[in-house]
């Protein structure tokens, strides 16, 4: 496959007031191809948004070069910018224009004009379902009717490559499943080729053919989501909640029996009743010390948790289920958590990306 | 050249979405024009018709009333207090039906009046003896009290002394006359008649000075003397709002790096230049714009710029060019609206008056006038008084145009090689 994007040796330096240096991106190289969604994960500081903004013109590289279908963004930054269209995460448009006039004004920006522009700018209103709302002010809109606007102006010159600034910030759930439908849309149909940047595991799990995940101004990982997780060795996790049940070391061990399984452990959770709800029905909301919101039983105070760590666990399931029934303990629910790009980030930079 | 073009087309719809802009680019400017215009030319004095001053009659003779009558013919507006006081106080003297010599030294200090002019007891006397006796004439001899009440007493005096002195120069010569004999009584009548004469004909055949500050068409002085303000804060009240609307692009520039719509723009295939030049249009426009708007009310009242509109219309654009040119050279160094607005406001506040756009810089000592200089302002309001008060033409606004196009080049060059949008 054909690469659009070349990625060589990218490095940019920042200077602090104080006259020191900070390397921000320290010489990433990366390949992107054509009709790909690539997405970079990294946590905030990482070097995402530098990365990105040089491989889209916005800062120059202090090394290195990127071309974009062949195009040097040093040297020949116009006619690399011709097949680039960018949606930042913020909402770029001018608030107090319509959205007809927002998209005619980047249109011509854009180099297209007279019944190109025309066109362009009504199949964009098309495309992103605003065509009988395109003569409304931009603040008139709600925050999901602006992220499409937002996108479509990064359209309008029909680019070889956008890129997405984690589009989805901000808005309802609704809305975030359009834009996510848009991508994927852009990407079979449109054959667009989408540089996707989220904090958003699930998002970038669900999209992406390649995730790169940088962290410290460096790519430190590359490649399809199941690469990733194969490289990691993460195992699935299955965990049975047992409520107050006493728990006996034996029937631990029936468990770490079982052909494929690793490793079991049990622990008794404290709840937190939430307040004012403690003595109103049978079930209550309580909280675990985890955070997560569970109904319990009424008077209920501990909340008792075995995890399974296996190779594939839900092949295992069954087994469990069976000893659980033989030796009388009452499994209240089972989740199966199979390993995800969380898991491999979590694994590869020592946190998580929200942090 | 299209793209600069659809820029700054862009931006000016923006702007003029904001209708408190549109209040601001028009509504505001012309109340602070002709407020400005009033205090400068107008308020002074009695009003913005008459001109007072304070005229204390030692003598109350037929010749110091004569003298007044001569005063008041010089010069029409003149208010002559007490005497001419009105039911409105037009003398401002409140409860003081009379003045004193103190009183009204304190009221030319205080400017309350333009001058204080004293006629001394026995004035009439020794001028009809032919004794010299002098007038005293006290006052501030700065813009608010123009010279031309000064040559309203020097023609009134005149006159007084040319038909005393055609009156005894026609009884010498009669007397030297063989055949004309003439007693005392005879004699003194014929001094009389000649005099009467005199002032008569000097009265019908007034030889009046235009008392003009600009080349107005009105003759009345208290009009010249609006008038005057205006001419004088039209283009200066233009000039400071020019500032406001132009150094407005100082915030634009942050909100647009705020709002992300700056970054997309460069993200787009669109030259720095091309990108700049774009922003910088906008706002030119939008200074010409505003110059127009207060230049409008001023032609709409009357107010006479001077006589050659292309020399006026060069300094406008010099001036709106290097204004624009210096927004953009210091806010491409801003990083947040707070900086933009403190910056844009002090500067507007500052650079007018020490330029002359609230008054004229004759009125400040030499070294602020030179001071004054640095600011484009002052460039712009010289050129503008040179064809408002001194009939100037293109030639003589070259120098403030050629120094406002420096300027501009300077400030254009900073601008484009430290522009930044990340």
């Amino acid at each position: 496959m054909t690469n659009l994007v070349e990625v060589r040796g990218l490095v940019k330096t920042f200077k602090r007031r104080d006259g020191t240096e900070v390397r921000a991106v320290r010489g990433i190289n990366l390949d992107i191809a054509q009709g790909e969604v690539f997405s970079l994960l990294g946590p905030n500081g990482a070097g995402k948004t530098t990365t990105i903004s040089m491989i889209s013109g916005l800062l120059a590289p202090t090394q290195g070069d990127a071309t974009i279908g062949g195009f040097s963004i040093t040297k020949q930054p116009m006619q690399a910018k011709k097949l680039l269209g960018v949606v930042p995460q913020e909402i770029a448009l001018y608030p107090t224009l319509t959205a007809r006039q927002n998209l005619d004004f980047f249109g011509k920006m854009a180099g297209l004009g007279g019944k190109e522009l025309a066109k362009s700018v009504d199949e964009v209103l098309d495309f992103i379902d605003l065509k009988d709302r395109q003569k409304d002010r931009i603040d008139t809109f709600s925050g999901g009717m602006k992220r499409r606007v937002n996108i479509g102006v990064g359209l309008l010159h029909k680019p070889q490559l956008v890129y997405m600034d984690e589009p989805t910030v901000g808005i309802d759930p609704q809305s975030r499943r359009r834009i996510l439908d848009t991508v994927i849309q852009l990407r079979d149909e449109y054959r667009m080729t989408v540089l996707y940047t989220t904090h958003l595991m699930e998002e970038a799990q669900e999209l992406s053919n390649r995730v790169g995940i940088i962290d410290h101004g460096e790519i430190i990982a590359l490649g399809t989501v199941g690469d990733l997780i194969q490289q990691i060795g993460e195992e699935d996790r299955l965990i049975f909640s047992v409520g107050e049940q006493q728990i006996e070391n034996d029937f631990l061990q029936q468990f770490e029996a079982i052909v494929g399984i690793t490793k079991v452990t049990y622990q008794s959770r404290e709840l937190n009743v939430a307040p004012g709800l403690e003595d109103s029905a049978e079930l209550v909301i309580a909280k675990k010390s985890t955070g997560t919101m569970v109904a319990v039983r009424s008077g209920q105070v501990k909340d008792g948790e075995i995890v399974v760590y296996a190779k594939r666990g839900r092949k295992a399931l069954p087994e469990l289920l069976r000893i659980a029934d033989d030796a009388g303990v009452n499994i209240f629910s089972v989740e199966v958590r199979e390993p995800d790009l969380e898991a491999v980030f979590l694994h590869l930079t020592g946190r998580a990306l929200r942090d | 050249m299209d793209k600069i073009v659809t820029i700054a087309i862009n931006d000016l719809r923006v702007f003029l979405k904001d209708r408190s802009n549109i209040i601001f680019l028009t509504l505001v400017p012309l109340v602070m024009t002709f407020i400005i215009g009033y205090v400068n030319g107008g308020g002074f004095g009695g009003g913005s018709s008459q001109l007072r001053v304070d005229l204390l009659d030692n003598d109350n003779s037929e010749l110091s009333a004569q003298f007044i009558a001569s005063l008041k013919e010089a010069n029409s507006s003149l208010m002559l207090c007490p005497a001419d006081n009105d039911e409105n106080d037009g003398c401002n003297l409140g409860d003081n039906a009379r003045l004193t010599r103190e009183q009204a030294e304190q009221r030319v200090k205080d400017g309350d009046t333009l001058a204080l002019i004293e006629i001394p007891a026995g004035f009439g006397a020794a001028v009809e003896s032919f004794q010299p006796v002098s007038l005293t004439y006290v006052s501030n001899e700065d813009f608010t009290a123009p010279g031309f009440i000064r040559q309203a007493v020097d023609a009134a005096a005149l006159r007084v002394n040319g038909a005393i002195v055609a009156a005894r120069v026609g009884t010498d010569v009669a007397g030297q006359i063989e055949g004309i004999t003439l007693d005392a009584a005879g004699q003194a009548a014929f001094t009389q008649q000649v005099y009467d004469r005199a002032a008569g004909i000097w009265a019908a055949n007034p030889v009046n000075v235009a008392y003009e500050l600009t080349a107005q068409q009105e003759s009345s002085t208290g009009e010249i003397n609006l008038q005057s303000g205006l001419a004088q804060s039209v283009p200066g009240m233009g000039s400071m709002f020019v500032m406001f609307t132009v150094f407005g692009g100082m915030t634009l520039l942050v909100i647009e790096r705020k709002q992300w719509t700056l970054q997309r723009l460069v993200s787009l295939p669109v030259s720095r230049a091309q990108l700049i030049a774009g922003k910088i249009l906008s706002r030119f426009l939008l200074g010409i714009l505003q110059f127009a708007v207060v230049i409008a009310m001023g032609v709409l009242m009357g107010v006479n710029l001077g006589s050659d509109p292309i020399a006026f219309i060069l300094i406008v654009l010099t001036y709106t060019l290097s204004i624009t040119a210096l927004s953009f050279a210091l806010g491409t160094q801003l990083q947040n609206e707070e900086q933009a607005s403190g910056l844009s406001l002090l500067l507007s506040l500052a650079l007018a008056p020490l330029g002359g756009a609230w008054w004229p810089l004759d009125i400040v000592p030499e070294f602020m006038r030179t001071i004054g200089h640095i600011s484009p302002v002052a460039w712009a309001m010289d050129g503008f008084n040179q064809l408002a008060f001194f009939q100037g033409g293109l030639g003589d606004v070259l120098l403030p145009v050629g120094v406002l196009l420096a300027m501009s080049v300077v400030f254009f060059v900073v601008a484009v090689s430290r522009f930044k949008y990340e």
